[in-house]
């Protein structure tokens, strides 16, 4: 599957779930086939952990939370009609990503890497080697739920410490 | 299957191997550590090779390893390994920090199932609309006995080459001096071209004549400047950690200690502050202004094609307030006056041809000449790179901007310098050519010249013309037109031996126009569709490789992985193709000409370095000059990713001692020893790009992206960096894309009278209406086909960087638009 085709589709699977603000549990297919790289890729498995309101997102446009450890800060952010959530620790040294609502971008204060939150964490331009890790979220009603990490974390071997 | 890890990566185990290995990309050159075990077998998070507690989360800065900076690979011993490569914190150039390209170095290994997948592994002869793989003995024999043919009944400039002169991957001191030693000792031939550009030339021939080496200080030295002055360059996104690593400490002025121990005593320390001369804005001049605050930050943002007025002016305004170094202009300088009289221009006249306002000219000069506070001179240190040497004429280009280097002194002071900035890191080592070089005014054109029938053999090795050339399409159609004259050839003579099948392609290359192409890579690409012999080369992290950096800081890569196949390193495939031709001279019993093919019996690139590098010294041309005979791989291992910066002084204890700054005794590369002013008035629009603007709409200039290197090889594969630039992209003014109506993600067609291109619609403000920018190097977009077939005919390099087109908008392919993102990069 081109990354091309993967992009697209989790797209559309993000909108609906934002879109008819209705209950969207993870099937194991959807799951395995929301992978950020070629080839298919390892997931562990990640607790599951309610991170605010939907509703307070909408109005803020950012919600502050930490996943799947205190350890690991991350943010949602509502773009386009869609909860999107990220790690905020760049994916080239690890400094804390700042976010600009305006033009829903993160930007590294110390090497000056970009990322789009509208586009899955796509590197605008910048010395990371990876798009920003995704965290995958449901909406439950008025709740936002996360469940799993789609890329590794700065500053760990692995998403969940031993 | 492919199976790449995403959230969980494995621990290398204490104890495995660990080797060093220098980026394979930029001049930079920064340090990275190679890590290699047995797939199956792991460390834990508290005992691995790394020695940190992999169980903690690492700290800002801390060490860890990116999925990018893992793989998996099969060597030729059929076993499993996997592999970590990442950045050195005990290198001094990188600090622990790596680009965007040096840290993806692991994932560009082969593998058979990833994205390398299709890295050339066997050698191929054409045949029956193939290639076809085939052994090294079969294709070299039936190479040799074309060439031999030619160098038995014409001459050896009918056997032409195209070939790296660079460090890095696909390049190094091995693999320049093997085919150094094939092409110029052996075959003798002089119908030579470098990898980027259509003659065999310097880029930077002025400063040479004018008595300095084009990397003559350090990236300390940088570190200690009070102002830097960068021309035609964007370093965030092509050197870049020479921008955040060393740069940037000084525009933030963290270094004071550093810069109190180097100073003068009583001198003035302060922050340093950068100027930047480009017609465009650039990621390295938004970041500079967060780095140093605006008001330590100047763009002087001039038409293009323009740089030589300003440089002029500097020169003139400096001398009239008496800012110049009156002590080493007299005693260590000649043609001062001359160069003043023939480059005078007057502020006025400055800022009308340049656009840049008279003001931020007079601000220019006083932070690179005006004395400090304390009455010190400034330390400026100078640097400029493809703006210039690939502008409207390289050589007065590069005259322009040292004639202000001499006259301030910035070059041989502690905190100065005048370089080149570089693209790959640098690795000559070769013979002369036979019979030396014609003078750089009268170099052939080679790629021209072939594309216009001449030659009978052409090598491309290492490189792809058909992107990185004068007028690519039309070259690339030549290429086409006369391989297929070949093609038919060998096809009237399908099973027929090497003999016959040698003497086939000799006569449809002599009598009827054909060119016999061999090409030598390690991917397919278009010269794949023109090649009739293609051989798979090894690069960075296959094979040992020595280079030295934009500071002359030489190190050994070392071997981590085996090549696909039997891929080999390029020094040896010379060799092969030497012994081939020396075996056929023997069995003739034609002993002179054997004799020739004599001194390749190299079982490894350490053969090839102790032959050419550590064994030639004052005898050839090298960057390691005549020391380099002191250097080993023995020494340079024990260097480690520090290395050593050439030339090399002496060897003490068992420790290479290497020189950080040139010049400082004040005596430079002339006859007389001192550094020669050169007059350098403002080139004119040449005419060929002239009839282009004239006849169409925009002033169409190139250059480099972050995050793809040279022709896109392993950028255009690695998923990260594909999916952000499919296409090339080609920056429009928002003004220009209203009135053509075009959008972010439109495909747009750009063309003119040498051929047409097309790239993705990005609008940007970094370009000034009737300008467009469109990145350089992408094999599926190569703005290149646009490029005219002028070169500056004093030193034959090209304007790349100025050509003209029509643009109009094609549609939207919902693909590229969905994926891509279109936000500024300023």
């Amino acid at each position: 599957m081109s990354k091309q085709t993967i992009r697209n589709e989790r797209r559309g699977f993000f909108k609906a779930v934002a879109g008819a603000a209705a209950t969207a549990a993870a099937s194991p297919a959807l799951f395995a086939g929301e992978a950020k790289h070629e080839g298919g890729g390892a997931y562990l498995a990640y607790d599951r952990k309610k991170i605010g309101s939907l509703e307070a997102l909408k109005k803020s446009g950012t919600l502050n939370f930490s996943y799947p450890d205190a350890q690991s800060p991350c943010l949602a952010v509502y773009v386009d009609g869609e909860v999107k959530a990220y790690s905020t620790l760049c994916t080239h040294k690890g400094c804390p990503l700042v976010y600009n609502n305006d033009n829903h971008t993160f930007v590294c204060p110390c090497h000056f890497s970009k990322f789009d939150a509208a586009k899955n964490g796509e590197m605008i331009i910048g010395q990371a080697t990876e798009e920003l890790p995704r965290v995958y979220v449901e909406v439950k009603g008025d709740e936002i739920v996360a469940y799993g990490i789609d890329g590794l974390v700065f500053g760990r071997e692995s998403n969940k410490l031993s | 299957m492919a199976f790449t890890i995403n959230d969980r990566l494995p621990i290398p185990p204490a104890g495995c191997e660990e080797k060093n290995v220098t980026c394979e990309f930029c001049i930079v050159g920064c340090g990275y550590k190679a890590y290699k075990w047995p797939a199956g077998t792991e460390g834990t998070p508290r005992k691995n090779a790394l020695g940190v507690d992999l169980s903690k989360q690492q700290p800002t800065y801390g060490l860890w390893a990116s999925p990018q900076m893992f793989n998996t690979v099969t060597d030729r011993d059929g076993k499993k390994y996997n592999v970590i490569v990442i950045p050195d914190h005990q290198c001094v150039v990188n600090q622990g920090q790596n680009s965007a390209r040096g840290g993806m170095m692991a994932s560009t290994l082969f593998t058979a199932t990833s994205f390398t997948r299709d890295r050339l592994k066997d050698p191929a002869v054409y045949g029956g609309n193939n290639l076809n793989r085939d052994t090294w003995e079969n294709t070299m024999d039936l190479t040799a006995r074309v060439l031999k043919k030619i160098l038995d009944n014409d001459h050896p400039d009918e056997i032409a080459f195209k070939a790296f002169d660079h460090g890095g991957g696909g390049g190094g001191f091995e693999n320049t001096w093997g085919t150094g030693k094939l092409f110029f000792s052996a075959i003798q031939t002089r119908s030579a071209a470098i990898h980027n550009r259509p003659a065999y030339n310097s880029e930077v021939h002025a400063t040479r004549e004018m008595g300095i080496g084009e990397l003559n200080s350090s990236y300390y030295d940088s570190e200690l400047a009070d102002t830097l002055f960068v021309i035609g360059a964007n370093p965030y996104e092509t050197q870049t950690n020479l921008y955040l690593m060393h740069w940037a400490k000084n525009l933030q002025g963290a270094n004071f200690d550093d810069k109190k121990k180097e100073y003068d005593k009583g001198e003035t320390v302060q922050k340093g502050r950068i100027i930047f001369v480009d017609p465009r804005l650039t990621a390295s001049i938004t970041n500079a202004v967060e780095l140093a605050g605006k008001e330590n930050v100047l763009h002087l943002r001039l038409k293009p094609g323009t740089d030589v007025t300003l440089m002029n002016a500097l020169l003139t305004y400096i001398h009239e307030k008496g800012w110049e170094d009156k002590e080493f202009v007299k005693n260590h300088t000649e043609g001062y006056s001359a160069t003043l009289k023939a480059n005078r221009v007057s502020l006025d006249e400055a800022e009308k041809i340049t656009g840049v306002p008279k003001a931020q000219i007079v601000k220019t000069a006083e932070w690179i000449a005006k004395p400090k506070a304390s009455g010190h001179r400034p330390r400026t240190s100078v640097y400029y790179e493809k703006g210039v040497i690939w502008g409207i004429k390289n050589y007065q280009n590069i005259a322009s901007i040292v004639n202000v280097a001499i006259q301030t002194h910035s070059v041989g002071r502690v905190g100065t310098g005048v370089c080149r900035l570089g693209g790959h890191q640098e690795g000559y080592c070769r013979p002369p050519a036979p019979e030396g070089m014609p003078s750089r005014d009268k170099l052939v054109v080679v790629d021209k010249a072939a594309a216009e029938g001449d030659y009978l053999a052409f090598f491309i090795w290492g490189c792809n013309p058909f992107v990185d050339s004068i007028m690519g399409q039309r070259l690339g159609n030549a290429f086409k037109r006369r391989s297929e004259i070949v093609k038919r050839a060998i096809d009237r003579n399908i099973g027929a031996d090497n003999e016959t099948l040698a003497d086939a392609i000799y006569r449809a290359c002599k009598y009827d126009g054909g060119l016999f192409i061999i090409d030598i890579d390690i991917y397919p690409t278009f010269k794949s569709e023109v090649a009739h012999v293609q051989l798979p080369a090894a690069t960075t992290m296959e094979m040992n490789l020595t280079s030295m950096s934009g500071e002359r800081r030489m190190r050994l890569s070392e071997k981590v992985v085996d090549a696909p196949g039997i891929a080999k390193p390029d020094c040896l495939i010379s060799a092969d193709v030497a012994n081939a031709l020396k075996a056929l001279y023997e069995k003739e019993g034609n002993t002179a000409m054997a004799k020739r093919f004599e001194g390749f019996d190299w079982k490894s690139e350490e053969d090839a370095f102790n032959d050419g590098f550590a064994g030639q010294g004052a005898k050839m041309h090298s960057q390691g000059g005549p020391t380099g005979t002191l250097a080993s791989y023995d020494l340079l291992r024990k260097a480690g990713n520090n290395g050593v910066q050439l030339p090399i002084q002496k060897v003490e204890n068992g420790k290479l001692i290497g020189t950080r700054l040139l010049y400082t005794d004040k005596k430079f590369g002339t006859q007389s020893g001192k550094a020669m002013f050169q007059p350098s008035p403002q080139p004119p629009m040449p005419k060929e790009v002239q009839r282009q603007l004239d006849k169409y709409e925009f002033f169409v200039t190139s250059g480099r992206l972050n995050e793809v290197w040279q022709s896109n090889y392993h950028t255009s594969r690695i998923p990260m960096t594909r999916g952000r630039w499919p296409v090339a992209p080609v920056e429009i003014h928002p003004a220009d894309a209203k009135k053509k109506g075009i959008q972010n993600g439109d495909m747009v067609l750009l063309y003119n009278d040498y051929g047409s291109v097309r790239a993705v619609a990005y609008l940007s403000e970094s370009v000034e209406p009737g300008t467009l920018f469109m990145a350089f190097g992408f094999p599926n977009s190569p703005v290149n086909n646009l490029v005219t077939d002028f070169v500056d005919p004093d030193t034959r390099i090209p304007f790349y960087k100025g050509t003209a087109a029509g643009m109009k908008r094609i549609g939207r392919v919902d693909d590229i638009y969905r994926s891509m993102t279109f936000k500024s990069r300023i």
